[in-house]
């Protein structure tokens, strides 16, 4: 036990030096997702919102932000050994895909949880945005938190099965998922073929619930329990994926390709 | 007395599909078969593209084979490499990759910490092979910013983390200048000297095969054309010298 957790903590060890050594690191983790909340503050002034509408839109600036934070870590988990060309090295020795994933999320999870904080406060202090009950809030973040599990794990797997020039494809995708699952606004305004894809996207049903809290009505009814139990099949299904793709990779000498 | 066989290579093929549906294919490995016995540094020999580093990551789990098995201390380790075995071998090759952020210290604590070492033990390790590879004046320098010479040494000091029983070095000593080159021998020839390591060297480098292998593999487009001890190979080849042996071989 205390071996697979020194497993785990070593790849949190490694995203926190490289965090601390990468100035753009520092810069991503607020900047961007600021530029956003700021973006959508104004814009909510402007259009003399009232205060749950207003809410409804910071919602979806300020978890945008927590989830790229938290969701680019988890993919770091692997990038840092492609862009290293260590691949080779960290497979090596023994790990599993669950040690790196857990271990890059949960540095992924505190620089989420600084965002969070970080944009919430200034929203509130800025554009007079509030929360709704600490119920919802904690629940919500978990979701959100464990959609960017789910999403990070998606690149990870990907670049394992395709190799690193589909990168961009990747991060393109991430972005459009944003879109789909209703970021700024209730997923019923999507044309209705689009709406059947944002019923597979987890954040959506964790967005909705967010959002009950400031009197809105979910498009999908029980959106918490549907968010919970697709994430959970989501998670399983990828680490099953995921010991796919690596059997894949010593088979087609992908690990070691991503090393050269 | 024989000794025990470490390793148990029967019949592997390993072949690369490139190209659309993979239909351009590079035979990398054709019929091989040896075994490596406990404690003893074995040598893999042989030209470029020979099939030396396919064949090490076969052996240290990186590769899967296409046909034929692989038995490394008594387990199959042909289709399923499980982190028992793993934690017992580790590898250092040349021109090592490092990821860039990481000093040479943290470097070896991230590694350490991957075998699931921690605290006082951790610590021991690092501080072992920080001086058993004389890396104390760079401890804190960037992986990005070392020298090759130091570079190899980080690289040898990772592999001796964990104590392996095996340790595969995949040309330690390329691209070295002749003095490192030397030096790295001498850390290998002292490593085997202090345990009962068993080492598989690749290399094209004939006087570090001399000075190291015990018994030696020539291979040459995936197949083994000679193997035994350094004097079977030259009876054999009727050379004086594993030079010799070499261009023999690889012009036959």
């Amino acid at each position: 036990m205390r071996s697979r957790i020194n497993k785990i903590l070593a790849f949190t060890y490694r995203s926190y030096i490289f965090s601390k050594r990468n100035f753009y690191a520092f810069v991503e983790i607020l900047f961007w997702p600021a530029i956003g909340v700021i973006s959508i503050g104004m814009m909510g002034n402007f259009l003399s919102l009232s205060a749950n509408m207003r809410a409804f839109l910071l919602t979806g600036a300020i978890v945008s932000g927590a989830l790229q934070v938290t969701q680019v870590d988890v993919a770091y988990g692997l990038l840092f050994d492609v862009w290293s060309k260590s691949l080779k090295q960290t497979f090596v020795t023994p790990i599993s895909h669950y040690d790196y994933i857990i271990g890059s999320w949960l540095f992924g999870l505190i620089r989420g949880i600084i965002v969070y904080v970080a944009l919430g406060g200034f929203s509130m202090w800025a554009f007079h945005f509030y929360l709704p009950s600490a119920q919802i809030v904690v629940l919500s973040i978990i979701g959100i938190f464990l959609s960017a599990l789910i999403i990070g794990m998606s690149v990870i797997f990907i670049i394992l099965f395709f190799g690193q020039r589909i990168v961009e494809i990747v991060w393109m995708i991430t972005t459009i998922i944003m879109l789909i699952c209703g970021i700024y606004y209730p997923v019923n305004m999507l044309p209705k073929a689009v709406q059947y894809i944002s019923a597979i996207i987890p954040i959506t049903y964790f967005l909705e619930y967010f959002r009950t809290g400031y009197g809105f009505k979910p498009v999908f009814s029980h959106p918490l329990a549907i968010g919970f139990t697709i994430t959970a099949v989501y998670i399983i299904i990828l680490f099953l994926l995921l010991n796919i793709a690596h059997k894949r990779a010593r088979q087609n000498g992908m690990i070691i390709k991503l090393s050269e | 007395m024989k000794k025990e066989n470490i390793i148990e290579v029967r019949g592997i093929h390993k072949t690369y599909k490139s190209g659309f549906f993979g239909k351009r294919k590079t035979y990398a490995l054709r019929g091989i078969d040896l075994d490596i016995q406990k404690g003893e540094i074995f040598g893999v020999l042989g030209p470029n593209g020979a099939g030396k580093t396919t064949f090490l990551n076969i052996l240290i789990g990186q590769l899967e084979t296409d046909e034929g098995s692989v038995k490394v201390m008594g387990h199959d380790v042909t289709r399923n490499f499980s982190n028992n075995i793993k934690t017992r071998m580790n590898m250092c090759s040349g021109n090592p990759n490092f990821p860039w952020s990481l000093n040479v210290e943290e470097a070896l604590r991230f590694y350490g910490m991957l075998y699931g070492y921690s605290g006082k033990d951790l610590k021991y390790r690092i501080e072992h092979n920080i001086e058993l590879f004389d890396l104390d004046k760079n401890r804190k320098v960037l992986y990005d910013e070392l020298s090759t010479g130091n570079k190899q040494k980080l690289a040898m000091a990772k592999a001796m983390l964990n104590d392996p029983e095996i340790l595969l070095l995949d040309e330690p000593t390329t691209g070295l200048d002749p003095d490192i080159a030397q030096k790295t021998r001498k850390l290998i020839k002292k490593i085997h000297g202090k345990s009962d390591i068993t080492t598989i060297l690749t290399t094209h480098i004939m006087p570090e095969a001399e000075e190291l292998c015990e018994r030696i593999a020539f291979i040459r487009n995936g197949q083994i054309l000679a193997m035994g001890t350094k004097k079977e190979l030259k009876k054999m080849t009727k050379t004086k010298d594993l030079e010799g042996m070499f261009i023999a071989l690889a012009n036959q």
